[in-house]
């Protein structure tokens, strides 16, 4: 009989593990209850925010990958030249003003008298530094492709040159975080470069910080925790938060507990099955929005032979019931997509639509000589696109249906994007938010033929090269008329649609919610890169 | 008249007779017995197949039990997050339960008994060595040899072997893990038989040592084995639920109960309960009946608690 005992224990370690399994943050919790008696120390102790999300950033070097979490990162700790403002608009940053100069030069007057966390001072020296390391960053360089070179011309004074005219430089500028330069030359202990990019493996700069951003990085364990302190000596006096303790979540579930038993105060994202719940919760702040990053599969032709085969990849995409993801998986949070780019954009071709049709999938795998089907392996990470593991496996079953048996591993991020690089599947999953705001980034580095020269196809994974698209993608850099512009963008997605060149899901949208006691709805952007900086909680 | 069948003297029995008489006991027999059937017969029981893609349909997908309001007689215990089947997934998840917690514990059972055998009989630096190797394996846990073995098995397989191999790699995993359980409850029944009368008398007839070692002193270590194999049936099955649950163990095509009670974990505060709750109702009900069984078959050969 004492074994039902330890069921009966065991059945209350499972519910208290259901209500949330975080106890060891309580003793901060009273700092902001009690704000009400305590005013005057209050604003000296500064408030603290639990923040909760579903990965925590790979690497502290801001140039080593070109990701979501790492631009959030990034956004904390460093600071851009110009950054996104609600409306669409640049809001200066370092760079106070800038005007065009000629056709190819843009000159930024950089804000005056910002030192970086290691005490140095802020100057185009590190301007100029950082834009060259951004053009050998394996990730960035493709964004940078249409760079030159950038010129110090006096301590606070840069010139940005293009190699021909370019319309989308202050889009460009606002991935430019300025990185200390002194900070970052010479060698650490183990002799190395410090301003060494190193994806996998240790590195100076992926342990190591020197940012002008409001936050330094006071403490990390990497998927457990990171404290991030304000910057005394920071210019910008909005916002009112001192701390903010980072836990990496990975289970919607747990997550959205931690929020509701009130042991974190934001999370991001809100999985879609918990927004009634949030929403309807006293004290709770749901803010979402509709995103324009969108979900594909890439299906690598290069590994696997059927994947050559125009009329396999047809019936690939003719099996995936993309609206029934977006309306079970996704709970209608995310727009069905056939193309990349959604309706706001210069690329949006209304005339392709989604093409789920069970029975022309069949045929087409009849017609290709596959009429029995064939086995392959895909990934896909678990935390790293909203619902990402459970649009995998329904995609999986959905290519059952016409006989192809997939082995589907997935993955958390930090694992993924290592594995995602070497392609080491037939399937990969991977989402895109055009970094530059516009619809040609989608296909430099989702479609065009893998360059690591150029940086181009630097997240093509499906190895799909297609000459044609690849001039006209870059066409598109230079032309200026806009009509003609987006005329040739709609024809890229057009050929890409025939073509088959990836497996479109949908776009999905973006959420977050915190305690209401917050401004969180202004913090936010459709970039998702919350800018915590300017959060102030009452 | 002379010798009375097997099937009559069992019918005499004091075991029998116990065991009819223990409600408890009796009541889960029958409903092992009863998950047994269900999970072995799932095939031909289950309205689907949920192996089967062509039975998954993504519009299904959190449908819930026929009885509430939104549900479809279809579908039973109602659907889970991929529109399959939740009563069909079920039974083939405690097939896959059952084939592990067997073949774990026959596997450790084996193993164990082996070296138990071995180390008690032998004595000396031979028990020294076994009972050291022993010790050094219940140093690790069974989360950290699986984890092991599992990214080995991965990397030298390959994804899509991994999946066709995950039940039997379980089975390895959780036989190595426990199996030291065995070797010691052996050992010690086999140094306490070794030093009685009939030991004696098989050396002087003159028999070789194997043959007492297996036809002499092991059955009459069993007992304390067929305890703790109830005992252990309940552990494999729990680590392979634990396993599954953190994603070491069955792959989300093939679920275990495990693997379905971490699915629905998800769902848990988006009101579809009943995707973790009916795999977690009949994980713990199997794991208790075999628990009650362990028990009364304990107290039934422990001649302390003998009540007559």
């Amino acid at each position: 009989m004492k074994r039902s005992l330890v069921f009966l224990s065991l059945v209350v370690i499972l519910t208290l593990g259901l209500v949330g399994c975080s106890s060891e943050k309580k003793d901060e919790a009273p700092a902001k209850q009690d704000s009400a008696e305590t005013t005057a120390p209050a604003a000296d102790a500064g408030k603290v925010l639990k923040l909760a999300m579903d990965a925590d950033p790979v690497s502290l070097d801001p140039q080593v990958q070109l990701s979501g979490g790492m631009m959030q990162y990034a956004h904390m700790v460093f600071d851009p030249l110009v950054r996104w403002a609600k409306d669409g608009s640049f809001e200066p940053r370092l760079a106070e003003s800038w005007e065009q100069i000629n056709d190819t030069t843009m000159r930024f007057h950089l804000r005056k008298g910002v030192t970086f966390h290691s005490g140095n001072p802020f100057t185009a020296e590190d301007v100029v530094w950082s834009i060259n390391r951004l053009k050998v960053s394996p990730d960035f360089k493709g964004l940078f492709e249409p760079f030159t070179e950038a010129k110090v011309v006096d301590a606070n004074t840069v010139d940005v040159i293009t190699k021909e005219p370019y319309g989308l430089l202050l889009n460009m500028a606002t991935y430019i975080f300025p990185m200390d330069s002194k900070f970052y030359t010479g060698k650490d202990e183990s002799g190395k470069d410090k301003a060494a990019i190193v994806k996998t493996g240790p590195s100076f700069a992926n342990t190591n910080e020197s940012g002008t951003g409001k936050y330094l990085v006071a403490e990390r364990e990497q998927g457990v925790r990171t404290v991030f302190k304000a910057y005394p000596k920071y210019w910008d006096k909005a916002g009112n938060v001192e701390t903010i303790i980072l836990t990496p979540i990975k289970n919607d579930a747990t997550r959205v507990a931690a929020l509701l038993s009130g042991d974190v105060d934001f999370i991001m994202p809100v999985p879609p099955q918990d927004l009634k719940r949030i929403e309807s919760t006293e004290g709770l702040e749901l803010v979402t929005m509709s995103g324009s990053r969108i979900i594909t599969f890439q299906l690598n032709s290069e590994r696997f032979e059927p994947f050559k085969n125009l009329k396999v990849r047809q019936a690939i995409i003719y099996a995936t019931d993309n609206s029934g993801i977006v309306e079970k998986v996704m709970k209608g949070f995310a727009t069905v997509a056939a193309q990349q780019g959604p309706k706001e954009f210069a690329s949006y071709n209304p005339a392709l639509t989604p093409r789920y049709d069970l029975a022309k999938a069949q045929q087409l795998m009849k017609e290709a000589g596959y009429a029995d089907g064939f086995a392959c392996t895909m990934i896909a990470p678990n935390n790293r696109y909203v619902n990402d593991e459970k649009i995998a496996e329904a995609f999986v079953s959905m290519l059952g249906k016409i006989g192809i048996k997939v082995s589907l591993k997935t993955m958390p991020k930090a694992q993924y994007w290592d594995q995602f690089d070497a392609r080491v599947a037939d399937i990969q999953m991977i989402g895109w938010h055009p970094d530059t705001e516009d619809s040609a980034n989608y296909t430099e580095f989702l479609l065009m033929c893998p360059n690591s020269e150029t940086g181009y196809g630097q997240y093509n994974s499906g190895q799909y090269c297609n000459p044609e698209v690849d001039a006209m993608t870059i066409q598109t850099q230079t032309e200026t008329d806009t009509a003609k512009r987006s005329a040739l963008l709609q024809k890229i997605e057009k050929t890409l649609y025939d073509d088959a060149a990836f497996v479109p899901l949908h776009w999905q949208n973006l959420s977050w919610a915190s305690k209401n006691n917050m401004n969180t709805g202004e913090i936010v952007n459709v970039q998702n890169f919350p800018y915590f900086g300017n959060l102030v909680i009452k | 008249m002379k010798t009375r069948s097997r099937l009559q003297r069992f019918k005499e029995s004091y075991f029998l007779h116990d065991f009819l008489r223990d409600p408890v006991a009796l009541t889960s027999f029958c409903i092992l017995v009863v998950f047994l059937v269900l999970g072995f017969a799932a095939a031909f029981i289950a309205p689907f197949n949920p192996y089967d893609a062509m039975n998954i349909n993504i519009m299904d997908a959190e449908i819930p039990p026929a009885w509430l309001p939104g549900g479809n007689p279809d579908f039973l215990f109602g659907t889970d997050g991929q529109g399959r089947d939740l009563f069909s997934t079920m039974l083939y998840g405690l097939r896959v339960s059952l084939i592990i917690g067997f073949g774990a514990v026959a596997l450790q059972a084996f193993l164990g008994i082996f070296v138990g055998l071995i180390a008690g009989f032998m004595g000396k630096s031979v028990e020294s060595i076994l009972m050291r190797i022993a010790d050094v394996q219940l140093s690790f846990s069974t989360y950290m040899v699986a984890i092991f073995i599992s990214a080995i098995f991965q990397a030298a397989f390959g994804l899509a072997k991994y999946e066709e191999i995950a039940v039997p790699l379980l089975i390895l995993i959780i036989g190595f893990a426990e199996w030291p359980q065995y070797a010691r409850t052996v050992r010690a029944s086999v140094l306490a038989e070794k030093k009685k009368e009939y030991v004696e008398a098989a050396k002087v007839i003159g028999l070789s040592k194997t043959r007492i070692m297996w036809r002499h002193v092991l059955p009459n270590t069993l007992s304390p084995v067929f305890v703790i194999s109830t005992i252990q049936v309940a552990n494999a099955i729990m680590s392979e639920a634990a396993l599954s649950f953190v994603g070491l163990g069955m792959p989300v095509t093939q679920p275990s109960l495990g693997s379905l009670i971490n699915v629905g974990f998800e769902y848990i505060f988006s009101g579809s309960w009943w995707i973790t709750m009916f795999p977690g109702i009949v994980l713990v009900v199997l794991i208790l009946v075999i628990n009650l069984l362990g028990d009364w078959l304990r107290d039934f050969l422990n001649p302390k608690l003998y009540k007559g």
